[in-house]
């Protein structure tokens, strides 16, 4: 479904991913890990648009998407959430949810500002459908509070959810679970199935062992933007080269 | 639910005042002409709303588009004798048409750039009208035009005129407040909110920067030739810098990113403004007084701020009756 071919992000003499080759299957949970600094971010926001690679190419459902903008990434159908979390502070949530289905709206300026019945209906709808999203991730008694208000936690949900209202192919997620604590993850969990059930693929960085070890149904390993490693749980776990660099490093 | 009760006694009152007040001082031109500058200054600076409050771009440069309206509908009258209404549609067109280039061209400049940026588009406008080529403006003279006429009725005087500029006013909040409620109008906030999470999501944020600003300039321009048209009379001291500073002032004053902050703002601004006639050509610093109240004292606007207030008041019952302490904050902390 994507592929990333010999992918390769310099900032000036660091280079911070390295020759990356990387397979996201269809409907599946794909982990990215590493040591911190291993360019992790970096790939996601080369897949994301935010940065074009110096070399390599990004093919998403058999097209080059390397140099398009982030917007128009996200409407060929690849969201993602921020390792630091971007929502849109002031907005509400269910506004939050409503800017992410954006993409899949139809309504243009001037329909929009003289309100015409297919817009009508179309908003009405979107409202009706933010308010399931909410639903989903259990934040929807936050529906009419500012994004800033919402615990932390929600926080995380609110981006997520956001990013699954475009309806897109694939969600990426940088390091969803941070600032978790164990019940929210296991919650979390579920809710990662859940997601998966809806037929949406994923690629996670997550620095939680136990979390990525159990969903993750394959995973690719960087250290220093090079891939170490891939493989399914076992063999990553098992190989020699990930224990060492994990414990070599601060994790 | 509640709040449409609340607001009902207040809502009747603006109401009874924009329909009573024309006819109170129906015998004092002076506050009817001052009631038809507010209409005009509500138009204008709702315009500059969209972009500023909604959209979260500075322009420093809104007296450019008061002045291509204004003179856009002049010429296009005197010129080409094109009826004083649509001149003014028209006028107002080009001053959209205008905005989006200079939004196109400056899409990728942050804040201080930006309102660089369009100053210096301000006063480019500013040096065509008053050292136009051909003198077609009258340049420093000026020049007289006619009053609005509605399918010839002519509207020449303020009384005549304000009750135009009311239903103008209306249509031009209602279109503001329809656009804002929309996919169109969650686009601009969210450019406002955080413009990378925006163009993350899906949001080409050029393009709805270009859309932003055009309707604002034509918000701004169809007031220029508003204003123009009714003192029948356009010269180059109305679109000086200090017109832009105004607009923001007000915008600041009353509260951006609302239907009320403009409506507060210029009023109030307006009053002050002409109750300190005398000190004219201090008017830069009266204006930079009112921005510095505004931002040590009340950040969100004379309207944001009372909103706050009630809206903290109405939390504060609520979380009292039903002791939901939980559903407060915990703020994003790391
Ligand atoms: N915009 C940039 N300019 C220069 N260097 C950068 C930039 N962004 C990231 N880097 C560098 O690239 C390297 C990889 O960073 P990245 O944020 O991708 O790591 P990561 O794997 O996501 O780490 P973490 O687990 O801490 O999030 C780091 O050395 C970082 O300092
Ligand atoms: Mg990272």
């Amino acid at each position: 479904m994507l592929e990333a071919n010999g992918v390769t992000i310099k900032f000036g003499g660091l280079v911070a991913v390295n020759h990356v080759n990387l397979k996201i299957r269809d409907k599946q949970i794909t982990g990215l890990i590493g040591p911190n600094g291993a360019g992790k971010t970096t790939f996601f926001n080369c897949i994301s648009g935010v940065y074009t690679p110096s070399e390599g190419t990004v093919i998403f459902d058999g097209r080059h998407i390397e140099g398009l903008r982030p917007y128009q990434i996200c409407q060929a159908g690849i969201s993602r959430t921020y390792q630091v979390i971007n929502l849109f502070w002031k907005m509400t949530a269910l506004e939050n949810v409503l800017v992410g289905m954006h993409p899949r709206m139809k309504g243009g300026f001037l329909t929009d500002m003289f309100k015409t019945p297919a817009v009508r209906r179309e908003e009405k709808e979107a409202k009706e459908k933010a308010y399931e999203w909410l639903k989903f991730v259990g934040l929807e008694k936050y529906a009419n509070d500012p994004a800033s208000s919402l615990p932390y936690g929600g926080q995380r949900l609110l981006e997520i959810v956001r990013g699954l209202a475009s309806n897109c192919k694939i969600l990426l997620l940088d390091e969803p679970a941070a600032g978790m604590n164990s019940g929210e993850k296991e919650e979390f969990d579920r809710l990662l199935q859940k997601i998966l059930d809806m037929g949406v693929t994923i690629l996670m960085i997550e620095h939680d062992m136990k979390l990525v070890m159990h969903i993750c149904q394959y995973i690719y390993v960087l250290e220093y933007g090079k891939l170490l490693a891939e493989g399914v749980p076992e063999e990553v776990q098992n190989n020699p080269e990930v224990i060492r660099a994990y414990l070599g490093g601060e994790d | 639910m509640d709040k449409t009760k609340k607001m009902n006694p207040l809502m009747l009152a603006v109401i009874a005042a924009c329909i009573g007040l024309p006819f109170v001082f129906m015998g004092a031109p002076f506050i009817l002409l001052i009631l038809c500058y507010i209409e005009i200054y509500i138009i204008a600076v709702s315009g500059l709303d969209i972009v500023f409050g909604y959209c979260g771009q500075i322009s420093l440069g809104h007296a450019a588009f008061y002045a291509i309206g204004a003179y856009g509908s002049v010429l296009l009258h005197k010129y080409y004798n094109v009826p004083v209404f649509f001149s003014m549609l028209i006028g107002a067109a080009i001053g959209a048409v205008i905005g989006a280039i200079v939004a196109y061209t400056c899409s990728n400049l942050v804040f201080h750039f930006l309102s660089l940026a369009t100053q210096a588009v301000g006063e480019i406008v500013y040096i065509l009208i008053s050292h136009s080529p051909g003198n077609i403006t009258g340049n420093f003279v000026g020049m007289y035009t006619d009053s609005v006429s509605i399918f010839g009725f002519k509207l020449d005087n303020q009384f005549k005129f304000y009750w135009f500029g009311l239903v103008c006013v209306l249509i031009f909040l209602a279109l503001k407040q329809a656009l804002i409620n929309s996919r169109t109008g969650r686009a601009f906030m969210a450019i406002r909110e955080n413009v990378k999470a925006a163009d993350g999501m899906g949001i080409d944020v050029r393009m709805y920067k270009v859309k932003a600003f055009a309707m604002s300039a034509f918000y701004t321009a169809f007031a220029g030739a508003l204003v123009t048209h009714m003192t029948k009379y356009a010269s180059p001291d109305s679109f000086l810098y200090k017109q832009s500073v105004m607009f923001l002032t007000m915008l600041l004053f009353g509260g951006t990113g609302s239907l009320w902050g403009p409506i507060v703002g210029s009023i109030s601004v307006l009053v002050i403004n002409e109750s300190l006639r005398d000190l004219q050509n201090l008017q830069m610093l009266v204006f930079g007084v009112l921005m510095l109240i505004v931002i040590i004292a009340i950040p969100g606007g004379i309207y944001g701020t009372a909103k706050e207030y009630y809206d903290n008041l109405k939390a504060k019952k609520s979380a009292g009756k039903t002791d939901a302490g939980t559903a407060v904050s915990e703020k994003k902390g790391v």
